[in-house]
């Protein structure tokens, strides 16, 4: 394909600066707002610089660092439960043919086109006779319904593209069941997976309507610490929040970020 | 082990987890929403709460308003991704730069970067002080009114910024799997790069922006935290509505925040299944 | 003889039960603390934990509640204390509300709420309020409760249901570099707003500052309080508020944004008065003018003042939800908020600057020379000065009525 006439490389080499930069801006005044001792209209840049947010934010009163090993927690558990019942669903999805699978989809993929809020506050009734409410067990669960979708979504598109049938081969040869997962599915449908708990672990740690509700306020994950700051005048605070929140998404990119390419069949295969 | 009892073990968990939280809370709120539960002793289902809010000149402003942002950031994003994929599927100098930015603004969650948006685009934020600055504006009140606005413009910016990477990634992934031979072909059969992008390549590319595209409507017109943050405080989105009308002391509001949120998935998926049938119809149509 | 054998056997379990219940802290009895002594519920309270949810946005209340009290709390008490921030005290009377709903009666989530007004007459009309035990707590003879300001929560009657811990009184801002000679008095400010267009907003009811703005100038329109004391009545409302929605509509042109939207709460009221977008700025705690300026959030020439015709005062108090598993520390709690030191020290202005509850004359003559001795920074209108003209709040019926009739007739037009 051609490289371009000067124009067109010049246009584009503006678009793509342009684009790096406004892809970095939301994150920058949050950073500096978390080193300034106020910083009204019309500094530019603040005028009184301190740590005092930072101590403050790592400290034991503000309650980040719980709230961080708190939605860590809650993240991770469901990420794991999404993997446990997503996978096998996508493969049912993927590998099978059966009466009723389009009913089966659509009903297992409706949460990503109906809002989370529709549904959440008559969970919350079920939840509060349950005694789930403003419980971590409770936050976990309701997670799982904006989650185990995508989880689904991208193991059935992998499992589409799946061949059972080296699953046959290696049984023939004498493997048990585990063994055929562990040596031939498995890695099989690794990458899927990868970018599967990805999705949900980015999902689940950024919800915040569905933690306040049914956490009742009590459960504590970072996005609602993040807001109640933000909300709260503390704008230095909350940017030291911020960036800390920000922190575990990007070491999960690192370690999967290869999964992402167009050469992952994962993201080709996800669509509806 | 036969095929069908597998299909159900498999399936099993799944539809255990969807139909208990997700249909078990949409029918509990369809159930409170008709003032119908037994457990406290509401026996007699009826649809004040409906009537009340059908009536009501706030829902169809909060509607329009959701409406609105939702339709206008998806499209926007959807044209822009487009764009953006189209320019990173080939390789340049800094490609990879964005590649990686991309994939960075996936893992920010929506809330980190609508307070980055607040710190930018309010009258007293960092734009308007770079315009004090350069002798364009003397106060803030100078400033265009870009958050807290009736138009809704800071929020349709936030979701922009965040969903342009994502369903640019899933387009950029669907284009790099096709390939550009079927372009080739067109091209070198007489086609214009035009011709050759809207009648080979998008049609190619079309159920993948679709399903993307679908995914952030949805999420832009459920999503609360963020109409709270940037928005105005009246007409505020259906979400906010839905929430307000939950926690309001007077327990006779409780029905109607049920109903509300009734209405919104129903309005969900009714302008899904629209917005699919339509973009089917009109792009076959060739 | 197995009868006796079996009798001794069960005897012996429900002897050997009773201090593994007592051990876990379980103190949803009210009844039963009522009926003790204080000594004894103190012993109850040991080693407990108690839940306390409360308005959240201000973090150096947020810092004096977990550090201050909460430290002495875990070191005279071994309580833990466990601070919850609230957006909305709503939020808290809602839990306990669903809970009764759902039957849950002795194992509620929320041992003590910060509370008044509205929210206070809600939990008491619904019986969501643990009543009668205030005689117990030692530091409730620091509590004037002769006074009708402290004896009626919003002209609701505490009745024994609450216990008071600071008082309030609403004050206005302005920086003094920029604007000199603010408005010092309702009438003056209207006028001044239609002098000054963009200059002005005030928070969305039911933002707390928000709505006692409302009702300042809804005791404008009425010309005084007086004629609104006593129980809600209709007609004087319609005719009141009819002209105060009209005065309000009135103005809206010449608000910031053209009235078009209002701030969603006080803190993003603040936020645009730090950021000079609008000129004046106000809240029910002055002190917080001075801790903003200390913070360097304000700027250091904002000087705060009050009306000249007064503006309203109120007393905050703590409830107990009925259904707490534990009364007995949220009362340990009350009772050490109330003492005169922790009063004092929520008194200082670098901490809170809050106003006592109690009666400073009745604590100890140290106590009395601390007090006396605290210094106001500038930036901050002192009590006294404000307690000159200070206006009563209105019953709790007259409250709900003014914001939802704002926010059908204001805020939706």
């Amino acid at each position: 394909m051609l490289q371009g006439r000067p124009i067109s490389r010049a246009f584009r080499a503006l678009a793509l600066g342009l684009l790096i930069l406004w892809l970095v801006l939301p994150l920058i005044p949050l950073a500096i707002w978390s080193f300034a001792r106020g910083w009204r209209f019309p500094d530019i840049l603040p005028q009184d610089w301190t740590l005092q947010a930072w101590t403050y934010a790592l400290s034991d009163t503000s309650g980040v660092l719980g709230s961080l090993g708190l939605s860590i927690g809650i993240s991770a558990g469901v990420t794991l439960l999404s993997v446990l019942i997503g996978v096998p669903a996508g493969r049912a999805l993927g590998l099978y043919r059966f009466r009723g699978k389009g009913v089966v989809a659509l009903m297992i993929l409706a949460p990503t086109i109906v809002p989370g809020i529709a549904v959440a506050l008559g969970i919350h009734t079920v939840f509060i006779g349950l005694g789930l409410t403003n419980s971590v067990t409770g936050v976990i669960l309701v997670h799982l319904v904006p989650t185990l979708p995508y989880m689904v979504l991208v193991m059935a598109g992998i499992f589409a593209n799946y061949d059972p049938n080296h699953e046959a081969q290696a049984r023939c040869l004498g493997a048990t069941p585990l063994q055929t997962f562990r040596h031939v599915t498995l890695p099989a449908i690794l990458p899927g997976i990868i970018v599967g708990a990805m999705f949900a672990f980015l999902v689940s740690w950024s919800q915040y309507i569905l933690t306040l509700l049914i956490g009742g306020g009590r459960v504590v994950t970072l996005p609602l610490i993040l807001f109640s700051f933000a909300t709260s005048g503390r704008n230095d605070i909350a940017g030291a929040i911020a960036m800390i929140y920000i922190l575990p998404g990007l070491v999960i990119l690192a370690l999967t970020a290869r999964h992402l390419t167009g050469q992952n069949r994962a993201i080709t295969a996800a669509r509806p | 082990m036969s095929e069908r009892l597998r299909i159900v073990l498999l399936l099993g968990p799944a539809l255990l987890v969807i139909g208990v939280l997700f249909f078990g809370g949409l029918g509990v709120g369809v159930l409170r929403s008709l003032n119908y539960m037994p457990v406290i002793g509401l026996t007699d289902p009826n649809f004040d709460a409906y009537g009340a809010l059908l009536t009501s000149r706030a829902f169809y402003q909060s509607f329009l308003l959701t409406f609105h942002i939702a339709f206008t950031s998806t499209v926007i994003s959807a044209v822009l991704a487009v764009g953006a994929a189209l320019l990173l599927r080939r390789s340049f100098a800094g490609r990879s730069v964005i590649s990686f930015l991309f994939q960075l603004n996936l893992t920010i969650p929506h809330l980190v970067g609508a307070i980055g948006i607040l710190y930018l685009f309010s009258q007293s934020g960092s734009f308007a002080r770079l315009g004090y600055a350069w002798g364009l504006i003397a106060k803030p009140a100078d400033f265009p009114a870009l958050v807290f606005d009736p138009y809704a413009i800071g929020i349709i910016l936030q979701y922009v910024w965040k969903e342009v990477p994502f369903i640019g990634l899933v387009v950029l992934a669907n284009m790099q799997s096709i390939g550009q031979d079927h372009e080739s072909v067109a091209r070198s059969l007489g086609a214009s790069r035009w011709q050759a992008f809207r009648h080979v390549l998008l049609p190619l590319i079309f159920p993948g922006l679709l399903g993307a595209s679908v995914i952030v409507f949805a999420f832009t017109f459920g999503a609360y935290e963020i109409p709270l943050l940037l928005g105005q405080n009246h007409p505020a989105a259906l979400p906010v509505l839905a929430y307000r009308q939950y926690t309001d002391v007077d327990l006779a509001a409780r029905p109607q925040a049920m109903a509300t949120a009734v209405v919104i998935a129903l309005l969900s998926a009714a302008m899904i299944w629209l917005y699919v049938r339509l973009a089917r119809h009109s792009l076959w149509r060739e | 003889m197995p009868i006796t054998r079996r009798a001794l056997l069960t005897s012996a379990i429900a002897v050997a039960l009773l201090p593994a219940r007592h051990a876990f802290g379980d103190t949803a009895d009210g009844k039963a603390l009522i009926a003790m002594t204080w000594d004894e519920v103190v012993e109850q309270a040991r080693g407990g934990t108690v839940n306390w949810f409360m308005w959240g946005g201000a973090d150096n209340i947020n810092q004096y509640v977990s550090d201050h009290i909460g430290g002495q709390l875990k070191a005279d008490y071994g309580i833990t204390l466990n601070r919850v921030g609230l957006t909305d005290t709503v939020e808290a009377v809602n839990i306990v509300l669903g809970e009764k709903e759902a039957g849950v009666l002795d194992a509620g989530t929320v041992d003590m709420i910060w509370i008044n007004g509205e929210n206070f007459r809600t939990m008491k009309q619904a019986g969501l309020a643990f009543c009668g035990y205030t005689h117990l707590l030692p530091n409730n003879t620091l509590v004037n409760w002769d006074s009708p300001a402290i004896a009626n929560d919003f002209g609701t009657p505490v009745e024994g249901c609450e216990v008071p811990w600071s008082r309030a009184q609403f004050a206005f801002a302005h920086d003094s570099a920029k604007t000199p000679a603010p408005p010092r008095s309702i009438a003056d400010l209207i006028d001044w707003i239609k002098a000054n267009p963009g200059q002005f907003t005030y928070p969305a009811a039911p933002d707390f500052n928000g709505a006692v703005f409302v009702r300042h100038v809804f005791y404008h329109v009425a010309g005084g309080h007086e004629t609104l004391l006593g129980p809600f009545d209709q007609a004087k409302f319609d005719d009141v508020a009819a002209k105060t929605w009209a005065l309000l509509n009135e103005l809206e042109p010449f608000l910031w944004r053209q009235g078009q939207t209002y701030p969603t709460s006080i803190t993003q009221l603040n936020e645009l008065f730090a950021n000079g977008e609008v000129a004046l700025t106000f809240d029910y705690d002055a002190s917080q003018f001075g801790l903003a300026v200390q913070a360097g959030r304000f700027p250091d020439t904002t000087r705060s003042y009050g009306l000249t015709d007064g503006t309203i005062g109120n007393t905050n108090y703590t409830v107990i939800p009925f259904n707490s598993p534990n009364k007995a520390a949220a009362m340990v709690l009350q009772n050490l908020l109330l003492s005169g030191e922790a009063q004092f020290e929520k008194a200082r202005p670098e901490i809170w600057g809050a106003a006592p509850a109690i009666e400073i004359s009745r604590t100890s003559p140290e106590i009395q020379g601390q007090f006396a001795a605290i210094k106001v920074p500038p930036q901050v209108v002192s009590s006294e000065e404000l307690g000159k003209v200070a206006l009563p709040e209105l019953q709790a019926g007259w409250i709900s009525a003014i914001e939802q009739g704002w926010i059908a007739n204001v805020a939706q037009k």
